[in-house]
Order: structure tokens, then C-alpha cells, then sequence
């Protein structure tokens, strides 16, 4: 279903009727040229290829963009604060607001960093929270929290120059709110809790899916890129190898790669992408890491849950963006909710990401529900249900004709000195016609999102 | 205030260097004698590839270009060229967004070629020049020079020489290139300074001193 044509969207298409329609085969040959890839392993083969594109935009009017801006501060505050509470008194747990099995169970909560508070108490820098609009009320839900290492902020960077080079058109006539300074709220955000030396951006490396992204976002933030080894740490302190031979001091890592991975000598010993000593650095106080080490017991699927709760519990203020309903089998009523409105339920495994371990209720057979519902009474709290929200589609410009296809839409909310949210996004199809998930790893594109006015 | 460069981005854009003067120099030597083997010299290719240490076989100066660009040996420009592509990812963010996008062009350009069904001509090797004569520009455009640059110079001098040494010999030719790579190794690093004494090894020499500038 799509959502009701406005005038910013008629303004649009007015201006699409006039474009010469070959062109859009410029922007795969640009993605292609300057390599904006997203890599896959298959069949244990690594896949260089380029995101699918479509080149209808999401269009967000300024004023519905500006009320989504205020839920997305506000919630990234919450759960800032959530974060460190936690981990340092957890009054909240302490009150009765989450019960402590949820906490302690959920896959990203880290005890052993409990006592600790980072540069600035700041430890959601970036963030990728994931919504999309009820075609039912009109109103935009939150799907997921992303409070680790959220990616795909460089697409719709890169992929919004290209498309004022192709289609100057929009741009001279549209007033579309320019995006460029998405590299300098990062750059200031880190900045601002660098605890002394320079920024570097941490990748995994060249074969890394989103190498793209952390080579491309380096350059734009001003960081080094840097493999583990690029860094060494010294008296609890992270220096960057020059190649020289001198040591730098570093104040500040935009990491890209998970807590598991980040130090082998705290973490997994295996990890041959992670900086040995660089927990102990982090601990001591003498570099920022951004995002920090333990985010992933806020972005948990259960902990999601009482994300609401959080709002009202540290701001005092009711949410202005709602969460999908959801229901955790763990608690008694909610449990009996789940049993018996499973068909029309859709099933998340807490520990999975990507798109994986969802299941749609309507979809499966009555054998694979009855197997469900005893695989989630036996280890209720791996899993959440929650209601299937009938987002819109999005127009999509797909193989010379104009289709339909369920669209998504990452906001990135970065925590500095104040919370900003930056006013594009990702916007992921999609790849078949009534299919829910939109991921890239499940075969999804992407389009440019414009927050216009009239 | 010196270029923060890890030695990974050293090393890939001395390399990036080094493959794509190779592809040059490997694309004017085969143009030249492609001209050769019409009608002067039909074994012209045959003693070309003997200095790079190839047995290239070919029926007539069609073929020889079509093995000696794609041919299963060591100086494959394709495979070449999928080695700077590697190093030109893997050091991008040092260089010119459009040189950038010019070298991906000149790897598929060249991947393409081993796909098509008609034979290789001329044309596509003034096509590839073309393209690697836009890397060259559209990177050296760039006002303010970067210690990532000196490498890149550093990569092209090198292989330069190496070219020299196959060829030509001339006394006059190498010590000029010599000086050129002392004047980027003082630039990077001002301690050091490239010596050669023997000729016989002189790669060897010149190998010691680029692993001795780039400290892993």
C-alpha cells in the first residue's frame, strides 16, 4: 500500500516526467567506477558488488521530518542515559523498571564493565535506529535500536552527489535540505570526547563487507583508517603506527567492528582483528571508543521492549515516536498473547540481526507454529513477537517500470555535544514485491531520502 | 607537520605505483613492436618478452598483441591491473576521487577485453593509455602535495628503473633516476639516503632501502 501523494511528491514526479529516463543507468556506472560496494562471502567466495539502487526517493516533509527528529533525541538520550545507568548504579534496575534477568541474559551486556563510565558519559555516539510508517494510523514506528556499529550512512552520502550530477533538475528546483554535513557532525562528535591525540577510524579490513563505507567515511570525517595492527598500545595508551615508525597518540576510534573482536587479550583471543590491550586503554580513561564497549544490551530485541519505559523513567516525558507493540513470551500474559495469536504474529530471535531469525507467523505451516511455540516455551526469553505492522511501500523505478515495494528508513542520530539527527537516512526496498525485509543482506537496495519543503 | 601514513598505505601506493607505470611501460614497449612485427621483425615480441623473462609464442602481430596483453604469464596486464585495482582500494582515501575512478575503469577495461570475442587491436591499447595518461593527471592535479603522493612517485621511479635495466643500460638514463628516488626517499624520509655502489644489484639495493623506509 502506498501512502497518499502529497504536493512535494506531485512536484516530483512532475519533474521525473521530464527527465531523460537512460540516464538512470549512470548511477550502477558510477557505482561501479568508484567501487561503492557492499561485499559478500557466498559459498565461501567474497563478492565484490554494488548495492541496488532505485532512484524514486523517499520524500519526508520538513515538518514530519522535524517531529521524527525530536522522537529519535529523545529516545537516543534515553537510552544514552539507560546505558549508563546501567553500568554504573542501575537505579533503573535497582527501581524495578527492568527486571535484571532481562539485562543479564541479553547477549551485549558486558559485567565486567560495570563501575565504568566513558569520555563525557557518552556512549551512544552513533546510532542507526530503524522505523518505518503504519499505512494504518500514518504514524512512523521504531523498529530496532542500533547502538553497536551501525552501517550504510555512505551510500546515501555518495549516492546524493551523483544524483545532483545526472538530475540537476530536482536540486534547482526542489528545496531538498542539503546533507554534507553528515562528515562534520561525526568529526565534531568525536571530537568532542577525544581524550587527547588524533581520530582514527578502526576497520577489519579490505575484505570487511562495509570496507566501502569505513575507507569513504575516514576520508569525509578527517580519521585515519587503521587495521588493528596500525595501532599499538603502550602504557594503557593507543598510539597509530606512521609509517615512519613513529608512534601517535590517539584520542578518539571510530570502530567498526564488534566488542567480540576488539581486543583478543579481553575478548575472543582468536580475534586477529582487534588491538591488543586497547579494553585496558579504554578503561584507564586515555581513549574514547566510539560507540562503546556494552551497547548492545540497549539495541537487544528484549531490551526494546522497555525502551517507552525508559523515555518516561529518565526524562519524564511520554514517547513521541512509539515502538511496534510487542509482547515478551517471558512474562506470563504475554506469553498466553503469543500462544494463541501466533498465525498472525511476526517472531524475532533476540540474538539474530541482518534480517535473520524473523519469522512471519502467516506464513508458516501449522506443524513449523506447534514446533515455534515449544521452542519458545522451552527458552522464552530468546524471543519476542510483536504485531505485523503494514508499513507502506515505497514507489520504486524498478527494470523500466514503476512498482511497489515495503521500504524501511534508517535515521542516524549522532550524540555529541548535543544529539543530532541527521536529515537524510537510509532508505532500504524490499527486493520482491509484499516481502517485509528490506536488509541488504537479504537482497534489499536502497534509494536517497529528501527531506523537502514545499 | 608530516603525512600520517600507515605502513599498509606506504606500501599499497608505492605499489599502486609500481603496477601501473608497469602497465604503461608494458603497453608502449608491445605498441612499438606490434609496429615491428607487421613487417621488419616478426620475431620482435619474442625478444620483448624474453627481457621480462616470458616465452611468448604467436602466429602474427594480431596474436601478439592478444597474448601478450592476456596471455597465461606473468606480465598479464589484466591480472596487473587486478593488483593495482587492490592497491588503489586499499590506499583510496589518499587518492584523487577521479584517478580513483579511472583505475577501476582501466581494470574492467582491461577484465573486458579477456571476455570479448573479437580479437584485441590497437585501439585498445590506445584506449588504456589513454585511461592511465587520466590517472596520472587527474591525481597530480592536486595542489597540495601529500607524503602519500612521494610514495606513488617513489612506486613509478622504481619500476622505471627496473624498465631501464631491461632495456637500455644507459649510465646517463639510471644515475638521473637514481637521483629522482633519492630526492623522494629524503623527502619521506630525511635520514635516509639510497647508496649504490654496484650496479649488478642494483634492484637489491634499492629493495633493502624501501623496506627499511617502510617500518611494519
Amino acid at each position: 500500500m502506498l501512502e497518499k501523494s502529497t504536493e512535494l511528491h506531485e512536484k516530483f514526479w512532475e519533474i521525473f516526467a521530464k527527465q531523460d529516463r537512460q540516464k538512470i543507468d549512470q548511477f550502477k556506472t558510477y557505482m561501479d567506477k568508484f567501487a561503492v560496494n557492499f561485499n559478500l562471502y557466498k559459498d565461501g567466495n567474497f563478492i565484490e558488488q554494488s548495492l541496488p539502487f532505485d532512484v524514486i526517493p523517499r520524500i519526508i516533509s520538513t515538518q514530519e521530518f522535524r517531529k521524527i527528529e525530536k522522537g529519535l533525541q529523545q529516545r537516543v538520550t534515553a537510552l544514552n542515559l539507560f546505558l549508563e545507568d546501567l553500568y554504573t548504579d542501575a537505579k533503573i534496575v535497582k527501581d524495578g523498571i527492568i527486571p535484571f534477568e532481562f539485562v543479564e541474559r541479553a547477549g551485549g551486556y558486558l559485567k565486567e564493565f560495570v563501575g565504568f563510565s566513558p569520555s563525557k558519559k557518552i556512549r551512544a555516539h552513533i546510532n542507526g535506529i530503524d522505523l518505518v510508517k503504519d499505512s494504518k494510523n500514518d504514524e512512523w514506528v521504531i523498529l530496532e535500536d542500533n547502538l553497536r556499529v551501525p552501517s550504510g550512512a555512505s551510500y546515501p552520502l555518495s549516492i546524493r552527489d551523483t544524483y545532483r550530477k545526472i538530475y540537476p533538475d530536482f536540486f534547482e528546483n526542489l528545496k531538498i535540505e542539503p546533507i554534507k554535513e553528515y562528515p562534520k557532525i561525526i568529526t565534531d562528535a568525536m571530537n568532542y570526547v577525544n581524550t587527547g591525540g588524533i581520530n582514527v577510524l578502526l576497520t577489519p579490513g579490505r575484505f570487511n563487507s562495509a570496507y566501502y563505507e569505513h575507507s569513504y567515511l575516514a576520508e569525509k570525517i578527517g580519521a585515519e583508517l587503521v587495521r588493528a595492527h596500525e595501532l599499538v598500545v603502550i602504557d594503557k595508551k593507543v598510539y597509530f603506527k606512521n609509517y615512519n615508525g613513529k608512534k601517535i597518540l590517539v584520542g578518539a576510534i571510530y570502530r567498526r567492528l564488534d566488542d567480540d573482536f576488539i581486543d583478543p587479550k579481553f575478548f575472543n583471543p582468536e580475534s586477529l582483528i582487534g588491538v591488543p590491550g586497547l579494553v585496558e586503554a579504554y578503561l584507564s580513561g586515555n581513549v574514547a571508543l566510539m560507540n562503546a564497549i556494552g551497547n548492545g544490551v540497549a539495541d537487544d530485541k528484549g531490551i526494546y521492549y522497555f525502551v517507552p519505559k525508559m523515555i518516561e523513567y529518565y526524562l519524564g516525558e511520554e514517547p513521541i515516536l512509539q515502538n511496534a507493540p510487542t509482547y515478551l513470551p517471558y512474562f506470563e500474559k504475554d506469553m498466553d498473547y503469543v500462544m494463541n495469536n501466533m498465525e498472525k504474529l511476526v517472531i524475532k530471535d533476540v540474538a539474530e540481526a541482518g534480517g535473520y531469525g524473523v519469522l512471519f507467523g502467516h506464513s508458516m505451516t501449522k506443524l513449523q507454529i506447534e514446533d515455534l511455540k515449544a521452542t519458545i516455551k522451552a527458552n522464552p526469553r530468546r524471543f519476542i513477537a510483536q504485531e505485523l505492522i503494514e508499513f507502506y511501500d515505497e514507489k520504486c523505478y524498478l527494470n523500466n517500470e514503476l512498482v511497489n515495494r515495503k521500504a524501511d528508513f534508517r535515521a542516524y542520530v549522532i550524540m555529541g555535544e548535543d544529539v543530532k539527527v541527521w536529515n537524510c537516512g537510509l532508505t532500504r526496498y524490499a527486493l520482491e514485491e509484499g516481502n517485509y525485509l528490506v536488509n541488504s543482506s537479504q537482497g534489499g537496495g536502497f534509494k536517497d531520502t529528501w527531506v523537502m519543503e514545499l | 607537520m608530516e603525512q600520517l601514513l600507515t605502513a599498509n598505505v606506504a606500501s599499497s601506493m608505492y605499489w599502486l605505483g609500481r603496477y601501473l607505470e608497469r602497465v604503461e611501460l608494458t603497453l608502449r614497449e608491445i605498441g612499438k613492436t606490434y609496429d615491428c612485427i607487421i613487417d621488419v621483425d616478426k620475431s620482435a615480441g619474442t625478444a620483448l618478452y624474453k627481457k621480462f623473462n616470458i616465452d611468448l609464442e604467436y602466429t602474427n602481430a594480431v596474436d601478439f598483441l592478444d597474448k601478450a596483453i592476456q596471455g597465461n604469464h606473468a606480465g598479464n596486464l589484466a591480472n596487473l591491473m587486478v593488483q593495482a585495482r587492490e592497491n588503489a582500494i586499499i590506499s583510496r582515501t589518499n587518492i584523487d576521487a577521479s584517478a580513483f575512478g579511472e583505475i577501476i575503469e582501466l581494470h574492467d577495461f582491461l577484465q573486458s577485453l579477456s571476455k570479448n570475442y573479437h580479437p584485441i587491436d590497437f585501439n585498445d591499447i590506445d584506449n588504456a593509455l589513454s585511461l592511465i595518461s587520466e590517472i596520472w593527471g587527474t591525481h597530480g592535479k592536486k595542489g597540495h602535495r601529500k607524503y602519500s603522493d612521494y610514495f606513488l612517485k617513489l612506486g613509478r621511479l622504481v619500476e622505471e628503473l627496473d624498465f631501464q635495466l631491461r632495456f637500455n643500460q644507459k649510465s646517463d638514463v639510471l644515475k638521473t633516476i637514481i637521483k629522482d628516488i633519492n630526492a623522494m626517499i629524503k623527502v619521506l624520509n630525511p635520514e635516509m639516503r639510497l647508496v649504490v655502489d654496484d650496479e649488478e644489484n642494483m634492484m637489491e639495493t634499492i629493495y633493502k632501502t624501501i623496506d627499511k623506509l617502510i617500518v611494519n
